[in-house]
């Protein structure tokens, strides 16, 4: 181990068990009170193909996988192929010898032991967890405890297997990798599963999402909790029925939430407009995928950065926002929901799948989440769309003896449609103001990150954020990260001293959304931008050459 | 009909913009009535809330004092399902178009229907586009002239009962706009019906489809309701008369009963203290136990 992160990596076919020997690892290091960062990379298709699972894990906080791995296992030959290389400094790579007959690495027989179990070809992840509690010093009595919570279901069967490709892996492996420990044991979140809290945490009442990658991990942890927390989850007929239900769910008073990728979101904003007019509060997760179109579903971009910053026809108050964590998923997500409900907007959570579906060991505190509030009635003669000096009309719920009017016409203040020329300017300008009152609303907020305060700075934001504080980390460069939370409002108040300013800046753009961006509202015109759009996230060693090299 | 002469409190502010003899007067009218007969039945207006969608049909949000939520064109029964899923204790009662739920926003109908929503659905069935100049709707009959189909429509019409049967609707039934008491009853009888109510009301466009004297000669009420489904289905298809009443009532259990298993969204909403500490509960969950 050349450096302060161990790293695992174990790839197979899909359905072999590959991101479940992940999380294994990723969770008895969290245990021995270790840092996690789990990524899975993997294939649209559910058996074949390649998939594979990284967890780097430090006694700091990791805020991104590494490519060049302690220990990679591959399960089957086109892992070891491609992976074989990718190894740290004093790394191992232990391999199928039923597939792979020679070459470098430690070989073990993974699929031939298996193979004396039903089920064979599904058991084959356990050899990656009984290696690496090899490799990592566990006796027998450790490995089989980690085998049985781990792989409880036919645990006996499970336990056999994984004794056999652990003794066989011992005599080459053996305490190979002897990590410290000892801190805290902290839980390991997604970052679809910290929004799901977050917004839980900020009192959401129901959510309603037709799946699509990289949110659909959000649909089934909130569906899988809705009688713990009390909500309903909804899967509609499609993400246009999705975001119209939300709507009318807020109508009635429910904190609503909706998620989905690129192309459920072309189809809510319709419905984004009419939120937008009726002056309903809404909260959408846009889980970015590689695109245009069906794009490549499993991989991650920050492409839609400019769809999510214009999501509709008219104009109409929108809060963008995209975490650079999956802490910051959390607070964000409670945060934007309360957001929503304080101005009666459209807020837009926007992530990448390399956060919504990649793991970390975090710590989350749901007391000191936002809590989202309806600016209430306070009595007298009902409108819906009264007159305001911050442009929010106080909200009535049905049943109520008053008259309450929700209407996507343009309309007057009691909801009626309208085509009067006073009205509508009026009611515009009702609109608009609370593009104002969102702004003071933000200005309260932590709208932009600073990571250090010296050397040159570097621009960025969403999940690429953590993979630029890794790799300054990794190359032990000098830099200060800054990292706008909020997208619109564009937070040009936290960033004043940077305005003239040529920074680097690094996205998961193809165009360069975000460097674009900075520069119509922030007068912050990129010296250099370092762009990613391969799918997979950056690399942090890749990451600190190229960061090196824009900073000479 | 007493109710009808009351003083009438459900009107608004909003000027009329039907044309005169229109259909939609007589839905108008029937739906006033039946707002003051279900107070009779139980369901304070209070608790009754509308959706509608865009088209002529539409109106009818503006026309009448009762809250609720003026959709987009097609979407509303989109709409109604949120509204009832976040408080299923809301009467919702949708007015929709023939075009606008069968066109644009089919796919909600069929949905809607398919997972018996407990909510009600009146299609202001005109044949045709009104609001948008005549064009031909999903339930024009073939060879119809329209703006955008002036050689004759070249498709055949859906039909909205058989649609609404097939797709699991669990009250189904046919109206006509100028037999308003008989309609009343129907959308009472319809926001009443736990599970998926559609009501198909033939409703003349006087503008560009006067359907009137075809509506005069072949509507006509239901001899008795079908016993089964499968004699439901088939009076539905008949073409050479147009029956009106209930066809069709099944008994199942609603989508909101079903996934809700009594939960009230709204009603159950939490304390900020006891939703944190669930949330709590589900952090400790992700802590590794050895």
């Amino acid at each position: 181990m050349s450096r302060d992160v161990f790293t695992f990596l174990v790839g197979g076919k899909a359905g072999e068990g590959v991101k479940k020997a992940g999380s294994t690892a990723a969770g008895h290091l969290a245990l021995m009170g270790r840092h996690v960062f789990q990524m899975d990379d993997y294939q649209s298709l559910i058996k074949g193909g390649h998939n594979f699972s990284v967890v780097s894990s430090s006694v700091r906080a990791v805020t991104s996988h590494y490519m060049r791995a302690d220990l990679v296992v591959a399960l089957d030959a086109l892992s070891y192929d491609l992976h074989h290389e990718h190894l740290a400094d004093g790394g191992v790579v232990v391999y199928n010898s039923d597939q792979v007959s020679d070459g470098p690495g430690v070989g073990l027989p993974m699929t031939s032991e298996a193979a004396k179990y039903p089920s064979a070809e599904l058991r084959v992840g356990v050899a990656g967890a009984a290696a690496l509690a090899a490799a990592l010093g566990l006796d027998r009595g450790a490995m089989q405890t980690l085998i049985a919570r781990e792989y409880a279901r036919d645990v006996e069967n499970n336990i056999a297997y994984a004794g056999a490709i652990y003794d066989a892996a011992v005599p080459a492996l053996g305490g190979r990798f002897r990590l410290e420990g000892g801190g805290a044991v902290m839980p390991i979140v997604s970052g679809n599963e910290a929004i799901g809290l977050g917004a839980a945490a900020a009192g959401l009442d129901a959510y309603f999402a037709y799946p699509m990658t990289p949110s659909s991990s959000l649909l089934h942890f909130l569906a899988a909790h809705d009688r713990d927390l009390g909500i309903a989850v909804v899967h509609a007929e499609s993400e246009i029925a999705v975001a119209n239900m939300a709507i009318g769910a807020a109508f009635a008073g429910a904190r609503s939430m909706v998620g989905t990728s690129g192309g459920g979101f072309a189809l809510m904003v319709e419905a984004l407009s009419l939120a937008g007019m009726t002056e309903a509060p809404i909260l959408c997760l846009l889980g970015q995928r590689s695109g245009p179109s069906t794009g490549v579903p499993t991989y991650t971009e920050q492409g839609d950065l400019g769809f999510a910053l214009n999501p509709g026809h008219g104009e109409f108050p929108t809060i963008v926002a995209s975490p650079g964590s999956v802490e910051e998923a959390f607070r964000l997500s409670a945060e934007l929901l309360a957001l929503v409900w304080c101005c009666q907007a459209v807020g837009i959570l926007l992530s990448e799948k390399h956060l919504t579906e990649s793991s970390m060991t975090v710590r989350l505190d749901p007391t000191q989440a936002a809590w989202a509030e309806p600016v209430g009635h306070p009595g007298g003669a009902y409108a819906r769309y009264a007159e305001t000096p911050d442009g929010v009309s106080p909200l009535a719920f049905p049943p109520s003896r008053e008259v309450i009017k929700w209407n996507s016409y343009e309309h007057d203040a009691a909801g009626i449609t309208t085509e009067h020329a006073g009205d509508i300017a009026r009611m515009h300008d009702k609109r608009l103001r609370k593009t104002e009152t969102i702004r003071r609303a933000v200005e309260r907020l932590t709208a932009v990150n600073q990571y250090g305060d010296k050397g040159p700075v570097i621009f960025t934001y969403g999940s690429t954020t953590m993979s630029v504080l890794e790799a300054i980390h990794a190359g032990g460069i000098e830099a200060t990260v800054v990292q706008p939370v909020y997208l619109r409002p564009f937070p040009d108040w936290a960033l004043y001293e940077h305005r003239g300013s040529s920074p680097v800046v690094v996205e998961q753009s193809a165009g360069g959304q975000f460097a674009r961006l900075l520069a119509e509202k922030g007068d912050i015109r990129a010296k250099t931008v370092i762009r990613r759009y391969d799918g997979r996230p950056f690399d942090p060693d890749e990451l600190a050459a190229e960061i090196k090299s824009a900073l000479k | 009909m007493d109710t009808m002469k009351a003083k009438d409190d459900l009107a608004t502010t909003a000027g009329m913009a039907w044309c005169p003899g229109c259909g939609n007067f007589g839905i108008l009218d029937a739906f006033k009535a039946a707002v003051r007969l279900l107070e009779e039945r139980g369901v304070p207006r209070e608790r009754l809330v509308m959706a509608a969608g865009i088209g002529q049909h539409g109106k009818i949000f503006d026309y009448t004092a009762l809250s609720g939520f003026y959709s987009l064109h097609g979407r509303a029964i989109a709409t109604a399902q949120g509204i009832k899923l976040a408080n299923p204790d809301l009467a919702v009662i949708t007015f929709v178009g023939d075009g606008d739920t069968m066109g644009e926003g089919i796919e909600h109908l069929i949905f809607a229907a398919k997972r018996n929503s407990d909510i009600t659905v009146v299609v202001h069935d005109n044949g045709v586009y009104a609001l948008t100049t005549g064009q031909r709707a999903p339930t024009s009959a073939r060879g119809y002239r329209g703006p955008s189909t002036p050689h004759g429509n070249v498709e055949d019409p859906l039909n909205p009962l058989v649609l609404a049967l097939e797709a699991g609707a669990t009250f189904v039934a046919r109206g006509y706009s100028a037999r308003k008491k008989e309609l009343a009853d129907l959308m009472v009888e319809g926001v009443l019906h736990k599970g998926f109510s559609f009501i198909d009301v033939l409703q003349p466009c006087v503008t560009f489809n006067n359907t009137y004297a075809t509506y005069e000669r072949l509507a006509e009420p239901l001899g008795g309701e079908p016993r089964t489904f499968e004699e439901a289905l088939t009076l539905a298809r008949r073409q050479d008369r147009l029956p009106l009443g209930v066809f069709y009532r099944g008994d199942k259990p609603s989508h909101e009963e079903s996934l809700l298993a009594g939960l009230n969204p709204v009603a159950a909403h939490p304390s900020r203290d006891e939703r944190a500490a669930r949330v709590a509960g589900l952090i400790a969950g992700s802590v590794k136990q050895p």
